[in-house]
């Protein structure tokens, strides 16, 4: 990632991504996929929020050249908000759940109003750091199937994943689950309780 | 590892069936009652954090597949 990108103001990553910069965007989303994954918590229950979030974020990207900013902070994550919700809202719709309780999607149109200040918390150095420190002490298994995930960049399914570590399904995504759960237990010892520091 | 949490773990990966510009929901989720999906969620709310903070350019995998579908 280019120097200039870690350095970027939202201003200049606007600019960039507007222009077509993959690079501004990838910057971009390393800020805001956190806030946006939460303004969409409310609905996790009822739509896949990944599928929505993925394609709410390809949308965020063909819009951009034609976007306006308001001269507010976080434009552009509002509009994605924006996007997404509206992405969500489609989906209950979609399947008819949005008959089942119409005061769900007032609250839930409300709680994706509020926006949490500041990018996310992952891109904090220090914590990058510890995790990195306890990615090492991990089995080779668990932290083979990581590693799997994070190279594939969610390009292939699980079972592929698996196919390729020489695991079944099941033991890849115990792997997963032990992985996981050592990477919480290590930062717990110390200090960093993964929920609230990652929320 | 039950059927149960196995679905769960898988719902909470990346990986979405290709479908542009639409929103195809993973098999797994699909399979999951609600309560099974908000454990889903929360799990990749962390999740993705992990990865990003272990990817060397500071990416999800949720990112790492938006930008693959982005670049064609």
């Amino acid at each position: 990632m280019p120097e200039s990108a870690e350095l970027a103001g939202e201003d200049l990553l606007l600019d960039g991504i507007r222009a077509g910069d993959q690079m501004s965007f990838a910057r971009w989303l390393s800020l805001s996929e956190g806030r946006l994954r939460g303004s969409l918590r409310p609905f996790a229950a009822r739509v896949d929020v990944e599928a929505v979030l993925q394609e709410s974020l390809v949308r965020v990207w063909q819009v951009t050249p034609r976007f306006v900013p308001d001269g507010r902070p976080d434009a552009l994550l509002r509009l994605a908000i924006r996007i997404a919700r509206n992405l969500a809202v489609s989906e209950l719709r979609r399947n008819r759940i949005d008959l089942v309780d119409p005061e769900f999607l007032e609250r839930a149109l409300a709680d994706a109003e509020r926006l949490t200040s500041g990018p996310d918390s992952g891109s904090d150095p220090i914590l990058r750091q510890a995790i990195e420190e306890c990615r090492r002490t991990l089995p080779r298994k668990p932290a083979d199937a990581i590693q799997a995930r994070i190279e594939s960049g969610g390009a292939e399914p699980d079972a592929v994943l698996a196919d390729r570590l020489g695991m079944r399904r099941n033991t890849f995504l115990q792997n997963i689950t032990r992985a996981r759960r050592l990477l919480a237990a290590c930062l717990r010892r110390r200090g960093i309780d993964v929920a609230s520091e990652l929320a | 590892m039950t059927e149960r949490e196995a679905l769960v773990e898988e719902a909470a990966g990346a990986w979405r069936p290709a479908s542009p510009g639409q929103v195809r929901p993973h098999p797994a989720w699909a399979d999951l009652e609600p309560a099974g999906r908000l454990e889903a969620y929360e799990i990749t709310c962390v999740l993705r954090r992990l990865e990003a903070a272990l990817d060397p350019q500071g990416l999800s995998t949720t990112a790492r597949a938006v930008l693959a579908r982005i670049s064609g």
